[in-house]
């Protein structure tokens, strides 16, 4: 794939890259991004009084063709830097590179030029397209803005990509009160598609479907990433689904990444005890495997992003920090994200600590035979508890499971 | 017999775009003490069922065209306003998906409990305040003295989501009906809530019917389910038995169209084509066939009854021993279930016959 079609690319790159430095070279890279909202009081005379700290200090790189997971509750910071990347916000720290080029302080028409590149899927299709806009208007906004084809060429391009996003071409002159919640958001693909994007940010795409209808539009965005080669940067709530599409997952909590890894790893050995955490509170749909399963139950709510915990964010609700009996290290000092194996960082002082332990194990719940290499230690024992049960459940269980069916 | 007992229950919406068929002939029963899982997605009937039985349906518009519903062996749809609110709260109580809505803004949780307590018992103000406290020690407030005088937005979503509970379980209700309480939580405060209505209700001996669209969160929480689609029950079981074999087209669906945490990577989803029905239109057939790989000709034409899977002398509706029943003409098999499409050689879905065309 070349990007001849940018000449226009506004900021000389300082280096001149050659094809083979291109292709090895991830197609976002992040260093320290942090942006800060302000919160501001008084009337007259407005006084900046704090900052939410929405994103602080996050690095991430995504390379081109993958997908990159990111996951984490509300508050948490994952859809600014969904936006930050596609510079709807100005950051107010760290670096953005898109495809070689820093795109941090990028303003005007050379942002346009970046922008065509990278395309947004948004959560909600009943509030993200325009009710007095066809279908087909909503689909050539983007050609229009940026110039690209007209008349005859255009109304086919449309049609075109009506049909590549599953709804028939003729439907162009519908308004969205006329489609379903699943066709709604086929025509949100279809627009970010239009310009033939690099990158497409998918903010909670399928979280407003009914479930019925979530794995069309699953399918759908993995048919277009073979097809088209795009680059996946998909945030959501949902660990399963976003171990479903992902190629690679990061976890965040508080505005910080805790823990990047493979999407298999993550379930297999997550090394953060947030990540254990959120992990067994997923409810997986099987009862037999359920109820082998321990949920870490967290205290509390997640605290204020405008005041967060000194030290590691994830002390004030770590169950691991009590069993360790409270150390004060996670208290005073951040926690950076450290390589634990290849690939796989983890942000916490005492990620040794969780490997192994019964709540890391019991997050698959699987017995223990089916644990596969790494999570050797502490899985024997519990394995060796839950094996008969295990296979006399195993037996009968799970149309959507796996062994059996293969 | 049965706590409550739902008798072919019929309620539709009457509307300016037409008459919506809501739920269409409904039936379940519940025993004491029993947890009960309502699954289906948006429009499928399961939220109206409940509020038919609360008697809760929207005025003027929604009514209850037919069925019985026997709370305690009274039919509550004979009940005037006035009992019916004796009722609700004491006897059966509901909590829902948006806590910020159902409490009152301007009220502080103190005044929101006192009075609900006191709408119910002869209790002075300050017993009901004591038992106010102890109920939010129950669901694990802490210092519940101090929190009582807060405005509901002065909580987290999960800590208003207590406070409901907490008002649900006030006065020691025999049926408590959650819909969707979890939906608008996150995934570790949904582990919380969870953890507490178990808790709480199995060491009330509350029955329970949690209403939700999500398959997992009955998984761990339900004895029994029951699948809705379309206002329809089309399928009914132990949760044991529907994880371990659904015999219902849709519930096959749901299974194979959502990712699991714990599934092998790569694996496809089986999407169910096509879109929920339009209620507007009265059910022809069954609900489901437009959108069926299984279908076969009757499909088109007659709703099937809800049947046993298995030959059975008797049929059970309640407890642990429930008999498994589902709604189809063409049942998948075990190994259809497990590859969650039809593996018949030359097995084509019926196509849609002209003359019904809807």
């Amino acid at each position: 794939m070349t990007f001849s079609a940018t000449p226009e690319a506004g900021p000389v790159n300082p280096q001149a890259t050659t094809p083979a430095e291109a292709a090895s070279r991830p197609l976002v890279q992040i260093d320290g991004l942090t942006m800060y909202f302000p919160i501001t009081s008084g009337i007259l005379v407005s006084r900046h009084v704090g900052d939410v700290r929405a994103v602080d200090g996050v690095s991430l790189s995504i390379r081109k063709g993958e997908t990159v997971g990111l996951v984490g509750e509300s508050g948490c910071g994952k859809s600014t830097v969904g936006r930050t990347i596609l510079r709807l916000y100005r950051p107010t720290a760290g670096r953005i590179v898109f495809d070689g080029q820093d795109i941090t302080r990028v303003e005007g028409s050379s942002l346009r030029a970046v922008r065509r590149r990278m395309q947004m899927i948004f959560q909600d299709p009943y509030a993200s397209l325009n009710p007095r806009m066809t279908a087909a208007g909503i689909i050539s906004e983007p050609l229009e803005i940026h110039g690209v084809s007209s008349g005859r060429e255009r109304r086919d391009r449309v049609r075109d990509l009506l049909a590549t996003v599953g709804l028939d071409p003729d439907y162009g002159d519908r308004y969205p009160h006329e489609f379903s919640g699943g066709q709604r958001q086929r025509i949100g693909v279809a627009r970010a598609l239009a310009l033939h994007p690099d990158l497409i940010v998918a903010d909670e795409p399928i979280s407003a479907l009914d479930v019925s209808i979530q794995a069309q539009i699953i399918n759908l965005l993995e048919h277009l990433q073979d097809e088209f080669g795009l680059t996946y940067l998909f945030i959501a709530h949902d660990l399963s689904v976003v171990r479903h599409i992902s190629d690679r997952i990061a976890v965040m909590y508080l505005g910080k990444i805790v823990e990047v890894t493979g999407s298999r790893d993550l379930y297999e050995r997550p090394l953060h005890p947030y990540s254990v955490a959120l992990l067994s509170a997923v409810p997986i749909p099987d009862p037999a495997v359920e109820i082998r399963r321990r949920r870490i139950i967290l205290t509390g709510d997640v605290p204020s992003p405008s005041n967060p915990p000194s030290g590691c964010r994830f002390h004030t609700r770590c169950w691991l920090r009590e069993r360790l009996g409270n150390p004060e290290r996670c208290v005073e000092e951040e926690p950076v994200l450290r390589e634990m194996a290849t690939g796989h960082q983890v942000a916490c002082h005492f990620a040794e600590e969780v490997d192994g332990t019964v709540e890391q194990v019991q997050v698959t719940g699987r017995p223990g035979k089916g644990a596969p290499a790494g999570s050797a230690g502490g899985g024997v024992p519990a394995g060796a508890e839950t094996v008969a049960g295990g296979a006399a459940a195993s037996t009968a269980t799970s149309p959507a499971g796996t062994s059996q069916a293969r | 017999m049965a706590l409550l007992s739902v008798r072919d229950l019929i309620v539709r919406f009457r509307t300016h775009d037409g008459t919506v068929h809501a739920v269409n002939g409904v039936s379940f029963d519940l025993d004491e003490g029993e947890t009960l899982g309502l699954v289906g997605e948006s429009g499928c009937g399961k939220s109206v069922t409940n509020l038919a039985v609360m008697r809760l349906l929207p005025a003027p518009a929604g009514r209850i065209e037919g069925g019985q519903v026997l709370f305690e062996g009274e039919d509550l749809i004979g009940l005037d306003e006035a009992e019916m609110r004796e009722l609700r709260g004491k006897e059966i109580a509901m909590i829902f998906q948006d806590p910020m809505t159902s409490l009152n803004p301007v009220l502080t949780i103190e005044e929101q409990m006192v009075e609900t307590i006191k709408a119910h018992k002869k209790v002075t103000k300050k017993e009901a305040r004591a038992r106010a406290v102890e109920l939010l020690t129950m669901v694990g407030m802490s210092e519940p003295d101090r929190r009582l005088r807060d405005f509901p937005h002065q909580f987290s979503g999960g800590m208003r989501q207590r406070v409901m509970i907490a008002m649900a379980l006030a006065l020691q209700p025999k049926l408590l009906i959650a819909d969707e309480p979890t939906t608008a939580l996150d995934v570790t405060i949904q582990a919380q809530v969870l953890e507490l209505l178990s808790r709480l209700t199995s060491e009330h001996k509350t029955a329970v019917i949690l209403i939700t669209h999500d398959l997992g969160v009955v998984a761990g929480l339900t004895r029994r389910i029951n699948v809705m689609y379309a206002g329809f029950v089309v399928e009914s079981a132990t949760t044991a038995e529907l994880f371990a074999g659904p015999a219902h087209p849709y519930t096959v669906g749901l299974l194979h169209s959502m990712p699991r945490l714990d599934a092998q990577p790569g694996e496809p989803l089986i999407p169910i084509e096509g879109t929920p029905p339009d209620l507007r239109h009265a059910p022809v057939g069954c609900p489901f066939a437009p959108r069926c790989a299984w279908r076969v000709e009757s499909c088109w034409h007659e709703m099937p009854p809800l049947e046993p899977v298995r030959e059975t002398a008797e049929v059970q509706t309640t407890g642990p021993h429930a008999t498994h029943r589902s709604a189809c003409w063409n049942r998948p098999t075990a190994e259809e279930a497990i590859a969650g499409r039809p593996l018949r050689v030359d097995f084509v879905p019926a196509p849609e016959p002209v003359e019904v065309s809807r």
